[in-house]
């Protein structure tokens, strides 16, 4: 806690885009006020300070190498609470999309002929490598959602973060459902919380959020072969945000 | 009550005029369907539509509201929200209007819901008669909604180029009287109302294979049915069922508070018996855990529950569950296979 009573707070960033960071800017825009009841102390994509006494760590981004284990470490050994800033660090995201092909092809791939100068192995969320005790979800995160969550962190609650499916808040928009139009969906299986934003303005929900704690992916599954899906096609919409997820049930079934 | 002719013109004129002293609200295109809307407009309005996404149910009990604000200091401050204009609902059909009256009763009695009940009482509703099903999923008929005796200020009946008005209350003899130009009806009137009614009837199929009264008990002695573990399997859990229904009326009520920490308001949401949390308690316990659980009580309250409390069937036939849902989970397909098992038991 800083001498004017604001506890103190901190943004780290490991593999990502950044944007949801950057989300986090947009928000103190709307919500200016939030400097009121809280210090940030480092936060590197919009100050130079790097306060180190920080109590809540918000931490963008996946852990691809094995240099990013001591940094995370050392982030869980400092902060009382540590939050899980979008998918990448929630569930690893679009990252784990290079765990389906071999590691050194892909380093050959992004890297050329400089491949091995480059540290790196399979994505994994920050939870496979510090305890982590709360993520806000999606790609990238909803602001107001943001805001919430800091403001439950404030009272001692546990952030209000939907275990229902986005369909929930597709609905009560009374937006026409995406299978009307002919088009498939992961509505049905994916975390509400972003206002169904995608569905709103006419795309699909690709699971940016991952799933909710209980999805029907059996039936689920058979909602897109009925909508003239293949297999390879199902594989490839499941992979897009949620491979981790996806591989970690595949090996929990063995 | 009393008969009168409105004109399609006269209609539109007497929409305009109410526009200046009320909120008005009725069915309107968009994205290939239609929705019930606040209109400024009477050309906005679509009065043929076949159904709507959402029920009118949601200028009564809207998606979201706020039903006090409060602050922390002071020793607690609570202050009641912004009170609903008066509204004209317009265009409800009447498979909603007996929706509307069951919601009446549950909101008014036991437990009188002053924020539901305040909004109720400065609504007006033109509702008007279907002439044609809205679609294959509508089964009103079966279920006995396909008009209505009461329950509705005026109803309107479509002559073609002119609209039939019955006159159910005195408020909506008011607005009549003060925003529209009518005029009585004549024999000639009243002979085209009747061809028209007639007419209508023969166009709606009846689509449960046994009479409504069996309901109830068609349901009670079904409670171990195989069925609803088929339908668990299958339903999503996304709860689309409910949150289009016009009857369904739980809703969950949470703290927002501000980022100053010590001003909010307290709101309430629509909530669905099918999703996971809806039935999980302090300690976690979750006494509806399973889908299969969640779609028999769902349709228990629609065929029976809801009956026995309230002395009103909570489904009204308008389709629109069957209509969202993604694996085909009906009531006339839930209904009539309940029958069958039953006959082929028996």
């Amino acid at each position: 806690m800083s001498a004017n009573g604001k506890p103190k707070i901190a943004f780290f960033d490991f593999t990502s885009c950044e944007g949801c960071q950057l989300t986090v800017v947009d928000s103190l825009q709307d919500h200016p006020e939030l400097l009121n009841v809280v210090e940030i102390v480092q936060f590197r994509e919009a100050m130079s300070e790097k306060g180190q006494d920080y109590q809540i760590a918000f931490i963008e981004g996946s852990c691809t190498r094995e240099s990013d284990e001591a940094r995370l470490k050392a982030i869980r050994e400092q902060a009382s609470v540590v939050v899980a800033l979008g998918t990448c660090a929630h569930l690893a995201g679009v990252n784990a999309l290079k765990g389906l092909h071999p590691l050194e092809e892909v380093r050959k791939y992004v890297y050329g002929d400089k491949w091995e100068w480059y540290e790196t192995y399979d994505a994994r969320p920050i939870d496979a490598v510090i305890p982590v005790d709360f993520a806000i979800p999606g790609c990238p995160i909803d602001r107001n959602e943001f805001i919430a969550v800091v403001k439950a962190l404030l009272l001692g609650k546990k952030p209000p973060i939907p275990d229902y499916p986005v369909c929930v808040e597709c609905r009560l928009k009374e937006n026409v459902c995406i299978y009307t139009k002919g088009k498939v969906c992961l509505g049905p299986v994916t975390r509400a919380g972003c206002g169904a934003i995608c569905p709103t303005y006419g795309s699909s929900c690709e699971a940016c959020r991952g799933f909710i704690s209980n999805p029907n992916q059996d039936s689920m599954k058979d909602v897109l072969a009925e909508a003239g899906l293949s297999v390879d096609d199902i594989l490839q919409i499941y992979t897009m945000f949620t491979t981790y997820q996806v591989r970690e049930k595949l090996l929990q079934k063995g | 009550m009393s008969l009168t002719i409105l004109s399609k013109q006269a209609f539109q004129d007497f929409v305009a005029r109410m526009l200046a002293d009320y909120r008005v609200a009725g069915p309107t295109p968009k994205n290939g369907s239609y929705v019930f809307e606040e209109i400024h407009d009477p050309s906005e309005l679509c009065m043929d539509y076949p159904t709507t996404l959402l029920p009118p149910k949601k200028f009564l009990l809207p998606t979201k509201e706020v039903l006090f604000k409060y602050t922390r200091q002071n020793g607690g401050v609570l202050q009641d929200p912004p009170e609903t204009p008066p509204t004209v609902l317009l265009g409800v059909h009447t498979c909603d209007l007996h929706a509307i009256q069951l919601l009446d009763t549950v909101f008014s009695s036991g437990h009188y819901d002053v924020h539901y009940m305040n909004r109720r009482k400065k609504t007006i509703i033109v509702s008007i008669e279907c002439l044609s099903p809205c679609d294959e999923h509508s089964f009103c008929k079966s279920m006995g909604t396909l008009t209505a005796d009461e329950g509705y200020d005026l109803h309107l009946t479509d002559l073609g180029d002119r609209y039939a008005v019955d006159v159910g209350t005195k408020a909506g003899e008011e607005l009549l009287a003060k925003y529209a130009t009518v005029k009585t009806a004549d024999k000639e009137d009243i002979q085209q109302l009747n061809a028209v009614i007639s007419a209508k009837w023969p166009k709606f199929p009846y689509r449960l294979d046994f009479d409504v009264s069996e309901l109830p008990s068609i349901l009670e002695l079904n409670m171990k049915s195989p069925l609803w573990q088929e339908l668990g399997d299958r339903c999503l859990a996304c709860a689309a069922c409910t949150n289009v229904c016009p009857t369904c009326f739980c809703f969950d009520v949470k703290d927002e508070v501000e980022l100053n920490l010590v001003d909010g308001q307290r709101v309430r949401q629509w909530d669905s018996c099918q999703l996971d949390e809806f039935a999980t308690v302090a300690g976690g316990h979750n006494f509806r855990a399973s889908r299969a659980l969640r779609q028999r009580h769902r349709f228990m309250r629609k065929g029976k529950y809801i009956l026995d409390a309230h002395k009103h069937l909570g489904c009204v036939g308008c389709g629109r569950c069957a209509r969202a849902c993604l694996v085909d989970i009906t009531p006339v397909g839930v209904f009539n296979e309940l029958y069958r098992q039953q006959e082929a038991g028996s």
